[in-house]
């Protein structure tokens, strides 16, 4: 069974804003000797869904670090809705992050000692969003993706699956305008993961624009409408699949 | 072996920034703990140390020459109480022309006949020159403090010789004021044989000592013994002031041990505990617990050994200005060169402070060492106890900014930690809080009665050893110095002897006539004294004479006699000391003059130029500026540097525990940037969280430094037989308590800063790698 679809109005920005939300022009990332991005040159529209492979060390989280904002690159530019993200000063990317980014890693990441809701809540109330407002609107998140009944139990109790989903809330929550997902499935059961990507494909196809790396080739077929195939920090191929029944 | 240290060092080079904060906390809280336990150690027997090293007579005995022989004598000395005996020495009386006041020797000097300077007992430190060895040589008893310029000149002995000073020696006891070759003494008509006598039972009483010499004369003629004094006396009146020091002192020490302490363990224990995951992960890949544990003792103990020997030294260092300062003035300054930290204080800081490195590691790598690896590498991520988390979700309902609740939060995440480092905190503000205090309190002593005269103009001056008395009377003198640019009050003053009825002891009447004949603040009761017939006088007066304020005395000086009232009480630590009208000093004394003419001056006067015009108005007087009180300054000074050191400590302690929880939080800090918290925040919610232990520990620590306040300044006075007025031991008002109840914050505020500043410019990306 999987999770009810979810409704439009959850999201923000959505494929009715045309042109291209991700544009990057020959990034390169060196970290020391190693260059972990060499000559990147990728562009992605609204609304598109983007499965991300190739093999480990390529530089996949590398590439959607530089386009969270998360780090800056050595050399080319990340173009994110008109904004230049190698430009920003460490402020103004803690704000870009805020407004455009919502972001899910393969280890979750919450915080141990807050509740599911108040982790999710806390991505609004950091831009100052009142504790009572941020909370309803992560209350209303959760019945959307079928945690609600989940909401005061703490990470350490709750299923991996039910953690992922708790993240996906907090990435939503200030309607970003990528979604960003690094592995989200690899380190959960079969069975939870199928329910992750149900959810993903659902936010997709009700426009949510989204970025994902997988080592799974089954997932990333099922869930997305393009796969870029990555090697040594280069883009190898590039497929547009017909969307799967 | 070789697998854990490489490990050890690895791990190290990983921690650079936490190995480097475990070095310097040992350093810092080592040199601490030196000064402390070597100030504590000095302060409690300073007199003693001393005269243990100099092998002190425990009985100083003279006896007449022509009762007993030498040979008697020593055979006598041969009893069994007796541990060491030197001399007999000859001894002579001898009386000195004026013009040898330049040597500082009174006008009656005791000269010695001795051969050697090294004896069993009272073993001389010749600090100048050499020992005398012929005839017409002479070395006098002075303190190194003094300059050696006089060696070489001439001591002319009226009735006898022509001695030259060919040295300087220095002995505690103060046997002679003079040594001369034994032949020579002989010159000098001796009446007396010296004996200076250690006793083994030489700690006890009066009584036993006396017992002691008793052994000793029993087989002499019974008129033998002509003079004998037991070091007790000398020991009262040395000891005295470095005695006002010792509850400070002994305060400080403790302060600074307990800080030390529980900084290091709290450093230590939170370095382990922090590495959990990594224990994990080491026993996951085939370490066996027994190398885990070792692997982390060795991690600690490079920088904790490095920080603990630099720490020794600085310490070492750093003690001397402090004894120096500390031991300084009339009686104790006589013992700032023997003072030093003990070896026993070193040998502590060397090999405690690594113990209690390695105990507080291995406390936590124990646990580790029990745990298994799944449960190590979890450790950090365990589901936390329930209060806990209510106060998360109350601070994450609040209405505060998130960043500062969040920070609010996070001491609550780590009980245990944030225990040891509010202890930290709380040990910091007591320390600033009491030290302050303390601070406060000896200025105001040490400035009582100073605000009254920018200088004293005292009558006489010398002049290549000759004294020049004033042309001018004393009535001319007052009207000379009152009439000088400048001068807005002038007050004389005069000193006289009298006796008191009663009393065996003499008494110092001080009469001040002029413009202030009153110190108000000064007075600790009753009222100061008004009218002829009234007098104060210092607590120690009172308590020796069993007087009260309102009891009457007698006064006597050459068959003219005074009854005066005590009317008051006054901060004065001389005993003998009693303040009265100056038509009181003349009743008893009319032919007495000031010694001295107290002047303030208008504000903006130049004091110096004063001085200048008094000493050219009349040859006779040597004006002189009223400095900074240099005991005050010893205790003002010493209170802040040992404050400073503490409150680094306690700041390094705290500036860790932030480092190690931006670590062991790396990956949330990761997260909360990746969902868009600015620099700023991060700094706000990571400052918040130890300000939060700051403001805590300012309300348990400033309650604790004033209680200790009040426990030791009281204490501190008793030593000294004074009492404080009240306006130097009340301290404390709101705004200052209100200051204090800050200090603790900003400790531990400064503590965070840069911890949190450098978790606020990670990068995010970095932050989340290998998590
Ligand atoms: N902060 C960093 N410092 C140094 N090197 C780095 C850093 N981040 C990434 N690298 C290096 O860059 C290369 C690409 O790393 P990246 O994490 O992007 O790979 P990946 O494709 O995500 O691998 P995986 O599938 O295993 O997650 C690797 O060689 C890695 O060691
Ligand atoms: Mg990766």
């Amino acid at each position: 069974m999987s999770a009810p679809p979810v409704r439009r109005s959850v999201l923000g920005m959505t494929a009715q804003d045309s042109g291209a939300v991700v544009q990057l022009d020959g990034v390169r990332k060196e970290y020391g000797e190693t260059t972990a991005l060499d000559g990147v040159s990728l562009r992605i529209g609204a609304g598109e869904a983007v499965a991300v492979m190739g093999p480990s060390g390529c530089g996949k989280s590398t590439l959607l670090n530089m386009i969270a904002g998360l780090d800056r690159p050595t050399a080319g530019s990340v173009v994110v809705q008109g904004e230049n993200v190698g430009e920003l000063s460490e402020k103004q990317l803690a704000l870009y992050r805020r407004r455009r980014i919502g972001m899910i890693f393969q280890f979750f990441n919450l915080i141990d000692d807050l509740s599911a809701l108040d982790n999710v809540a806390l991505a609004a109330q950091l831009t100052g969003t009142p504790a009572r407002q941020a909370r309803r609107r992560a209350l209303e998140l959760f019945e959307e993706l079928g945690i609600a009944d989940r909401r005061n139990a703490y990470p350490a109790l709750l299923s991996g699956g039910e953690r992922q989903r708790v993240a996906v809330a907090r990435a939503l929550m200030n309607r970003p305008a990528l979604l960003l997902a690094d592995e989200p499935t690899g380190a959960l059961d079969s069975r939870s993961g199928e329910q992750v990507m149900d959810l993903l494909i659902d936010l997709n196809q009700i426009g949510q624009t989204l970025i994902l790396v997988t080592h799974d080739e089954h997932l990333a077929r099922r869930c997305a409408g393009r796969i870029v195939e990555f090697a040594d920090g280069r883009v190898t191929g590039e497929h547009t699949l017909e969307p799967s029944a | 072996m070789r697998a854990v240290w490489r490990t050890a060092r690895a791990a190290v080079r990983r921690r650079l920034l936490q190995t480097t904060v475990i070095a310097l906390v040992t350093l810092t809280s080592t040199a601490a703990l030196v000064v402390a336990l070597g100030l504590v150690d000095a302060a409690s027997a300073p007199f003693d140390k001393a005269f243990a090293q100099q092998r002190g007579p425990h009985v100083v005995a003279s006896f007449d020459r022509a009762a007993a022989s030498d040979a008697a004598l020593a055979r006598a000395a041969r009893q069994p109480g007796v541990e060491a005996v030197a001399g007999p020495y000859p001894e002579a009386s001898v009386a000195l022309p004026q013009d040898a006041m330049t040597f500082g020797l009174g006008r009656q000097i005791t000269v010695v006949g001795r051969a050697d300077p090294d004896a069993d007992v009272d073993r001389l430190d010749v600090w100048a020159g050499r020992w005398a060895t012929r005839p017409g040589e002479v070395v006098l008893n002075r303190d190194r403090d003094w300059a050696p310029d006089d060696l070489g000149k001439t001591l002319t002995i009226p009735s006898g010789p022509r001695l030259t000073v060919v040295g300087f020696a220095y002995g505690l006891s103060g046997t002679a004021d003079a040594w001369v070759t034994p032949g020579q003494a002989d010159a000098l008509a001796p009446r007396a044989s010296q004996l200076l006598l250690r006793l083994t039972d030489g700690t006890s009483s009066e009584d036993r000592l006396r017992a002691g010499l008793a052994t000793v004369t029993e087989e002499l003629p019974a008129d033998a013994l002509t003079a004998a004094r037991t070091y007790l006396g000398l020991k009262e009146r040395v000891s005295g002031s470095a005695r006002a020091y010792t509850p400070y002192l002994m305060a400080f020490g403790v302060l600074g041990i307990s800080v030390s302490v529980l900084i290091i363990g709290n450093v230590v224990s939170g370095a382990v505990i922090s590495g959990f995951r990594h224990i994990g992960v080491l026993k996951s890949i085939g370490f066996t617990p027994g190398q885990v544990v070792a692997v982390y003792l060795t991690m600690i103990s490079v920088p904790s050994v490095l920080g603990c020997a630099l720490g020794a030294a600085a310490g070492n260092l750093l003690a001397r200005p402090f004894f120096d300062f500390v031991f300084s003035g009339p009686d104790a300054g006589i013992l700032h060169g023997s003072v030093s930290i003990a070896p026993w204080v070193n040998a502590v800081a060397l090999l405690g402070m690594p113990a209690v490195c390695v105990l507080a590691a291995l406390a936590p790598a124990l646990r580790a060492h029990r745990m298994s690896a799944a449960r190590a590498i979890s450790a950090g991520s365990a589901p936390r106890a329930g209060r806990a988390l209510a106060v998360q979700r109350r601070l994450a309902g609040s209405p505060l900014p998130r960043p500062v609740s969040l920070g609010m939060g996070l001491p609550f995440a780590r009980p245990g930690r944030s225990a040891l480092t509010l202890a930290a905190v709380v040990l910091g503000a007591a320390t600033v809080t009491f030290a302050t205090g303390l601070a406060t309190t000896m200025d105001r002593f040490g400035n009582a009665g100073r605000g009254a005269y920018d200088l004293t103009v005292y009558v006489g001056a010398h002049e290549d050893g000759r004294e020049i008395r004033p042309e001018h009377g004393d009535r001319a003198l007052h009207e000379l110095l009152a009439g000088l640019p400048g001068a807005r009050e002038v007050t004389a003053r005069a000193d006289v002897e009298v006796g008191m009825a009663g009393s065996a002891q003499e008494v110092m009447l001080e009469g001040r006539r002029g413009d202030r004949p009153r110190l108000d603040d000064m007075l600790t009761d009753g009222r100061w004294h008004r009218a002829p017939g009234e007098i104060v006088a210092g607590s120690a007066f009172l308590r020796q004479n069993g007087l009260r304020v309102g009891d009457t005395v007698r006064l006597e000086r050459g068959g003219r006699s005074e009854r005066v009232r005590v009317v008051g009480e006054v901060m004065q630590t001389n005993s003998r000391m009693i303040v009265g009208d100056w038509r009181t000093l003349r009743a008893l004394a009319p032919d007495e003059d000031p010694i001295a003419y107290h002047v303030l001056l208008r504000p903006g006067a130049d004091a110096d130029a004063y001085a200048r015009a008094a000493r050219a108005a009349d040859r006779g007087l040597s004006p002189a500026l009223t400095g900074p009180n240099s005991v005050t300054q010893t205790v003002v000074g010493s209170a802040a540097a040992l404050t400073t050191l503490l409150a680094l400590v306690a700041a390094l302690g705290v500036f860790h525990t932030v480092v190690l929880n931006t670590r062991d939080r790396r990956r949330d800090l990761g997260m909360l940037k990746s969902i868009g918290m600015t620099p700023a925040q991060v700094t706000v919610m990571k400052v918040t969280s130890m300000a939060v232990l700051g403001a805590l520990g300012s309300l348990l620590g400033v309650p604790l430094g004033v209680a200790g306040h009040r426990m030791v300044v009281p204490r501190m006075a008793d030593a000294v037989d004074i009492t404080l007025p009240s306006y130097m031991t009340d301290v404390w008002q709101a705004p200052a308590l209100a200051g204090l109840a800050l200090a603790g914050i900003v400790i531990a505020v400064l503590g965070a800063l840069v911890p949190a500043r450098r978790a606020g410019r990670l990068t995010a990306a970095e932050v989340l790698r290998n998590e």
